[in-house]
């Protein structure tokens, strides 16, 4: 699944610890989500989503299928 | 920091506390009953199981830290546990085919022997967690 977050987090000038401490998580967590190796459950992604004001959908969308076509 | 990372970290601190002073017991345990064998049965028996509410105290607090961590550290410690329950029924179960197709050495192969293999099969497993997910 890819995400917004780190886009997110620059527009707001917050550095990772900042965003985990408003959100009651680890940085490593933060990290983790940004860089991919972590998909968060939906609370944790409803409560970035809500922390950023945006919608689930424009935070983190899913990775495209494997055998989807290439786009023309 | 929020309040939760800090009440982690000194859940941790507890954590690995309590388990010194249990690994502390138990050797002092074992040295004491190896220095000792001319003590009582009922009060050998009774010195095997003091490091017991040490061990039930640290099981609780480390539940209750795994409980109240963040949802990676879950995951990390539920990867863990994966990795080193296999490994140690791997183990076991080894052991027990070995002991019937040839006599172990009691001196190398007795329970004291093998619980640390449990100890770094966890620490492999978190270690490999750890590094799947930072």
């Amino acid at each position: 699944m890819r995400n917004r977050l780190k886009v997110l987090r620059a527009e707001r000038d917050w550095s990772q610890a900042d965003l985990a401490e408003r959100l009651g998580v680890s940085r490593q967590t933060i990290n983790a989500i940004e860089t991919g190796k972590y998909d968060p459950s939906l609370p944790l992604a409803f409560s970035l989503a809500r922390l950023f004001e945006q919608s689930l959908e424009s935070v983190f969308t899913p990775d495209p299928p494997a055998d989807a076509a290439p786009s023309p | 920091m929020s309040s939760k990372p800090e009440r982690i970290d000194r859940e941790t601190a507890i954590i690995i506390g309590l388990g010194v002073v249990w690994i502390l017991l138990y050797f002092g345990v074992r040295f004491y009953l190896e220095a000792n064998p001319g003590l009582d049965r009922g009060v050998r028996l009774g010195l095997a199981f003091v490091p017991t509410p040490i061990f039930a105290l640290f099981l609780w607090r480390f539940v209750k830290g795994v409980r109240s961590a963040d949802e990676l550290e879950r995951r990390i410690q539920l990867e863990a546990l994966a990795v080193a329950f296999p490994l140690g029924l791997l183990l076991l179960t080894t052991l027990g085919l070995v002991q019937r197709a040839v006599e172990l050495n009691f001196q190398d192969w007795s329970y004291n022997h093998v619980f640390p293999y449990f100890m770094l099969f966890y620490i492999v497993g978190v270690a490999l967690a750890r590094k799947r997910y930072t």
